[in-house]
């Protein structure tokens, strides 16, 4: 990470936390409520491209991290900075129950089928976000199937294996 | 003996585009260093799919199609097939010029019945390639026709046996060469196999397609194969007065654009379209006024 | 070809056509799709035995499921199979459709797949090697041959168990049955 984007970063916000870890594993931790300005400083700083929102349960904490995956591109005339080709990873804690966060599609309109997603399988609640219809699944789920607590093996037992064979009365079935 | 004549010669192009359809695959296979299906798969497949269950999508769907294989049953009586043609006294040139069309035609209605996307494109592909080579064709034709002074393929045929075959002999040689040029997009083989393209929009027209409609049109498929070489067979390389030699003629010219389709990957519509409105066109164009000023 | 097939033919032609011509749907799900294409290229060269992938289900008559079996995918199995022109014959490809495979205790992937369509036969393994496509095809012929490979006949007799577990697991199909079922 630039030095010069950390003294700013640092000296703009004071509840920031940044952990650098060997090359392309930088990340800053926020709290909740500093998400979008942190997000927005970072994109008029140059990183621009959202290339991902993740998810991860930590359900000994009882939180959801959030994770928004950073990137800049080359600017015209500028010179190669391998420190500028490294991801940025900006991550927050949310409690599990209620899961909410604010949407960040007003700066980032590539973020909607993310957030689709990560409402889908996590629960997380986005405010502000257009449709949160589901994406990926067809069936509706009580938990949802990306939660720690949700036994999948339990979920398989109680309902596919519920479903009936095919009954035949030829005598050729089995 | 010409009623017999008139029932047995669509029954032998039938035979004969079916066989060229089969070698056309085992050919291919060869090339591409495989054992490749029997020489008869094609028979199996039509007879395959006649005993499938097949689902109408309307009477239009229904119609096209023997619309189209109607087309191409009666162009094969006009064209002089060795020393048999049944109607080719009446007609010649114009009639075989004007029925053509119909074959992409009733496919085009018939394809369009079904509603489907594909299908659609496919159509408007398969008239626009038809638009594409027709223009390179009638200047082939008025060339030929110019030259011998007359519209019948018989006539044609015996002024050729008399003296040399048209692609052999001076002004004609250049349409020759521009006719050469039209005869992949006249028989859809790559580089103009984008009517079908079972890669990109499902093998197009025929997408909706299933048991004996697909059955009837592969038939239409392998007569219009038969029709295509078999007219440059004529025009071209002097037809000839006997069924055998007829046939081995045939067989040289499908060879000869099946080694082309192998190797070729495919243009994209308006590729295909510029090139056939420019090279052939341009070559076809060159011809005709040579044949003009050079004179019969 | 020898004496005994040209009595067949002469026979039964509709069923030696549905035998040595079956058209494969070109339908992926899942990982074993990465086996068709060899066994239908030159190393393997699937059309010596009149097996030819086709680009829409009306043509065909031959549906490899390829894989695990998402609910989603389903969706699109079901729909295929039901556009295909019968007879038409399904072989599960793999162990995924089989019994879910290595993502049995997942909470998305079907895991027998014979409760929703009917299956003619199985290809085990994971994943089984071009060959096995071949040896399953032989199989396929030997079961045409006797008649066995009737899943069509079942899928028609037992639609309304078939389409009560689609329902089910799919939570409602947006299309009309394929076959009126009966009350009751």
């Amino acid at each position: 990470m630039d030095d010069t984007l950390r003294q700013r970063l640092d000296s703009t916000f004071d509840s920031l936390r940044i952990v650098e870890k060997g090359t392309n594993n930088t990340s800053i931790a926020v709290g909740r409520n500093a998400v979008m300005s942190v997000l927005s400083f970072l994109k008029q700083s140059g990183y621009d491209h959202l290339h991902a929102i993740s998810c991860v349960d930590w359900i000994d904490k009882g939180a959801l991290e959030l994770v928004w995956v950073l990137s800049r591109y080359m600017r015209p005339g500028e010179q190669y900075d391998p420190k500028h080709a490294e991801n940025l990873l900006l991550r927050t804690m949310i409690p599990r129950d209620p899961a909410r966060m604010v949407s960040s599609i007003p700066l980032f309109e590539v973020a909607e089928p993310y957030e689709r997603e990560i409402h889908e399988l996590f629960g997380v609640d986005f405010e502000g976000h257009p449709r949160l219809i589901p994406l990926f699944l067809e069936r509706s789920y009580d938990t949802p199937p990306f939660r720690k607590d949700f036994d999948t093996r339990q979920y398989v037992e109680d309902f596919f294996e519920s479903i009936p064979s095919i009954v035949e009365d030829g005598g050729e079935g089995e | 003996m010409r009623i017999v004549w008139l029932f047995l010669s669509p029954l032998i192009a039938l035979v004969a585009g079916v066989l060229l359809l089969g070698l056309s695959r085992k050919i291919m296979a060869r090339i591409h260093w495989r054992y490749g299906p029997p020489l008869l798969q094609p028979v199996i497949d039509i007879i395959r799919l006649f005993s499938q269950r097949s689902a109408s999508h309307g009477i239009l769907f229904d119609l096209g199609i023997v619309v189209s294989l109607a087309g191409s049953l009666i162009i094969t009586l006009f064209l002089p097939f060795g020393n048999i043609a049944p109607l080719s006294g009446s007609g010649g040139m114009l009639v075989i010029l004007y029925m053509m069309l119909i074959g992409p035609l009733g496919i085009a209605l018939s394809g369009g019945e079904s509603g489907n996307p594909n299908a659609s494109i496919g159509i408007s592909r398969n008239l626009m390639l038809a638009i594409g080579y027709e223009v390179p064709l009638l200047m082939v034709l008025l060339a030929v026709m110019t030259r011998y002074g007359t519209i019948s393929i018989v006539e044609i045929v015996r002024v050729q046996q008399a003296s040399t075959w048209s692609i052999a002999s001076w002004p004609l040689v250049v349409s020759g060469l521009a006719y050469l040029l039209v005869m992949p997009a006249m028989l859809g083989f790559r580089p103009f196999e984008v009517v079908q393209a079972p890669q990109e929009i499902s093998s197009g027209p025929m997408v909706e397609y299933g048991g004996s409609y697909l059955a009837l049109v592969s038939i239409q498929h392998a007569l219009s194969l038969y029709i295509t070489i078999s007219l440059f067979v004529n025009l071209m390389l002097g037809g000839s007065g006997n069924i055998v030699i007829f046939l081995f003629k045939m067989l040289v010219v499908f060879v000869l654009f099946l080694f082309v389709n192998a190797v070729f990957p495919r243009f994209r519509i308006e590729q295909a379209v510029r090139y056939l409105w420019r090279w052939p066109t341009l070559i076809g164009l060159i011809g005709l006024v040579l044949v003009a000023l050079v004179g019969r | 070809m020898d004496r005994n097939q040209l009595i067949k033919w002469l026979e039964a032609p509709a069923k030696m056509g549905h035998k040595y011509s079956l058209h494969a749907v070109y339908f992926c799900t899942g990982c074993g799709i990465i086996e068709v294409p060899p066994s239908i290229t030159a190393r393997w060269d699937a059309e010596r035995f009149g097996v030819l992938p086709t680009a829409s289900p009306r043509q065909a008559n031959l549906f490899l499921i390829t894989g695990y079996v998402s609910v989603k995918t389903l969706k699109a199995i079901i729909r295929t199979y039901e556009q295909m022109p019968e007879p038409k014959y399904t072989v599960g490809f793999g162990s995924c459709p089989i019994n879910g495979g290595m993502y049995w205790d997942s909470y998305n992937t079907i895991k027998h797949l014979d409760k929703y369509i009917p299956i003619d036969g199985w290809i085990a393994g994971c994943m089984p090697r071009p060959e096995a496509i071949f040896v399953a095809v032989t199989h396929l012929w030997t079961l045409i041959d006797k008649d066995m490979a009737d899943g069509y006949k079942r899928y028609r007799k037992y639609y309304s168990q078939y389409r009560a577990n689609q329902e089910k697991v799919l939570l409602g199909l947006e299309w009309p049955p394929l076959f009126p079922i009966e009350a009751g």
